[in-house]
């Protein structure tokens, strides 16, 4: 899947004033590859992913996937893209704290209608894949926060999407679970070919990333490339 | 949910029995013209209070109208006992000529092979309703006392009428000699001759006998149906109020529910749940919260009904829990089973339309 952004601005009305979180955002992210987008918190790096990801409509500007501009997309062509060809991972993991891991991971497979067994296996083997095998019937709460982050990770890859974009998926770890994480992410990029498009302010990201990035006050430069 | 359930199974279920109780009455004097001492105060067919009738001279007296094919005299007499918290008859006695039993008491067979019915003659064989029979454990050859005169029980009658269940039934001599009331009756059923109408019977009865009243079935049925026919509508407004009061709860409850969960619902948005998948999640629940409440209050509403009927009737619990389907009939059940479910997923609507309008975009940038 390829992304593309063409002039992209947000903006939003807080109180009588308004506040620009995008302004005129270009970019574009290549198939396959491992993008890091690096800013100070407040700088519109989730404004951007929520775009990108089909969560929220630009005030301006256009969202290209694969040269299809995606405004002109329905509710729910976005919903099925979403559901099929993108992944999410939320700093905050999200998990339905009501099921256990592998429901967790299912759940997506359980919404594009898989059978019952292959949700069953492909749950299993996303677990076992981030390192969680043992972990198959715990809820949420029974984890620690790396191992959360890693089911979010296996639940982001349940449809094998396209693309899996990650907001601060290391901002609420530790500096070694942190790097457990950037690995997985990198051996997804690498082994699994996805391409991954990730938020942070975590400089062990930017080091493993293919383009990186930098935005400030809603603007958005290249920072480097390989 | 459950106490608003077990709300309307008991309070329900209580006015369905004794409006049920009421109405069978009409079954007794089927097609016959009721005469009663004109001070009597009657529900369909029972005078409940008021004064005798001179059996052989009111007899005489409508022996002389035109139109009558049968006279039966009858003694009704409620035996009321307040003990406790008991304030409704514990037991009735009725005295009837024999062979006119069948005529008043419509086909009425015996329990076993072993009873008998009474005769004329007999001077301390009775029947007994089966309720009472089960609650005293008697059985035909038990003897009873009843103002204190030594009765038989030579049968034990076999029917579903709540009023006969309670009922000591015995040759009309007997009953008049039991209760201290010799030579006299309250009831007398006048059965009209074929094609003569009930109506101009009770003119020709009122017009020669000054001291009675003559009621037609209809107007028998006119004075009892607008009071059932209000407490029957006081009770589905009652239940009416409890479910909308319910559905409100419901809501409301499942409005913080989902607002507490609006994170879960974001997230379902985030990864491409289809809006009817959201819509039912809620829906889904708060059926479940209607399907549990349901049963719980049916169960314990049920138990709470048979507590009220053994209260008022002085039953033990006990002998009621064989014959609950009665009290509590499974029609009605699943009539509130059906109401409840469906107004926990009407209450479910609004929380779940919220839910589906979480979008992860606007949670998130709430939450930071």
């Amino acid at each position: 899947m390829m992304i593309k952004t063409l002039d992209l601005t947000k903006t939003y009305q807080v109180g009588s004033s308004e506040v620009t979180a995008l302004d005129k955002v270009s970019f574009e992210v290549r198939e396959e590859s491992f993008t890091a987008i690096v800013g100070p918190s407040g700088a519109g790096k989730s404004t951007l992913l929520n775009l990108v990801g089909l969560n929220d409509h630009p005030t301006s500007g256009k969202i290209l996937i694969d040269n299809a501009d995606a405004s002109q997309f329905s509710a729910g062509e976005r919903r099925k893209i979403r559901l099929s060809r993108m992944g999410f991972v939320f700093q905050t993991f999200n998990l339905i704290p009501t099921l256990s891991a592998v429901e967790n991971v299912e759940l997506p497979m359980a919404l594009a209608k898989k059978s019952r067994k292959e949700q069953r296996e492909a749950a299993a083997r996303l677990l076992e894949t981030v390192g969680l095998s043992h972990r198959l019937k715990h809820r949420p709460k029974e984890l620690s926060i790396g191992e959360m982050q890693r089911v979010s990770i296996a639940r982001a890859l349940a449809n094998d999407p396209e693309i899996v974009i990650a907001d601060e998926p290391t901002g609420e770890l530790d500096a070694k679970t942190a790097k457990e994480i950037i690995t997985l992410l990198f051996e997804v990029n690498r082994k699994e070919k996805k391409t991954i498009v990730v938020a942070t302010h975590d400089e062990k990201v930017v080091e493993v990333a293919d383009t990186v990035y930098a935005i400030q006050d809603g603007k958005l430069r290249l920072e480097g490339q390989r | 949910m459950a106490l608003a359930a077990t709300l309307v199974i008991a309070v329900g279920a209580t006015t369905m029995r004794y409006t049920t109780v009421v109405k069978e009455m009409s079954v007794l004097f089927h097609g016959q013209v009721m005469v009663t001492s004109k001070d009597a105060i009657v529900v369909q067919a029972i005078p409940i209070f008021g004064g005798m009738l001179p059996q052989n001279f009111t007899i005489k007296e409508l022996e002389g109208i035109a139109g009558i094919e049968k006279v039966t005299p009858v003694l009704f007499v409620t035996n009321t006992t307040f003990s406790g918290l008991a304030s409704m008859p514990v037991n009735f006695s009725m005295g009837i000529p024999v062979e006119d039993w069948p005529a008043v008491l419509g086909p009425t067979p015996l329990k076993g092979s072993s009873g008998h019915f009474p005769t004329n003659e007999s001077n301390n064989e009775v029947v007994v309703g089966a309720s009472m029979a089960d609650q005293y454990n008697w059985m035909v050859g038990s003897r009873i006392v009843l103002n204190e005169r030594e009765l038989t029980i030579v049968g034990v009658l076999d029917t579903k009428m709540a009023l006969l269940n309670r009922c000591i039934i015995m040759p009309l001599k007997l009953a008049q000699a039991v209760h201290n009331n010799v030579g006299n009756v309250n009831i007398v059923a006048v059965k009209p001759v074929q094609g003569y109408s009930q109506g101009n019977l009770t003119f020709a009865i009122k017009g020669k006998i000054n001291y009675v009243k003559a009621l037609t079935e209809e107007e028998r049925n006119d004075v009892v149906q607008p009071i059932i026919a209000q407490i029957e509508s006081w009770n589905v407004g009652m239940q009416t109020i409890i479910l909308c009061m319910s559905l409100i709860l419901v809501m409301m409850v499942t409005v913080m529910s989902v607002s507490e969960r609006r994170r879960d619902f974001a997230t379902l948005d985030a990864i491409g749940a289809p809006l009817h998948y959201v819509f039912s999640v809620v829906i889904l629940e708060t059926s479940l919260i209607g399907v549990f409440g349901a049963l719980i209050g049916i169960g314990f509403g049920s138990l709470v009904a048979l507590l009220i009927a053994s209260i008022y009737t002085n039953i033990p619990l006990a002998l009621f829990f064989p014959s609950v389907f009665e009290i509590v009939p499974p029609l009605y059940m699943v009539q509130m089973f059906v109401a409840i479910v469906f107004v926990c997923c009407i209450g479910g609507i609004v929380p779940a339309l919220n839910a589906t309008r979480m979008h992860v975009a606007e949670v998130l940038r709430a939450e930071y």
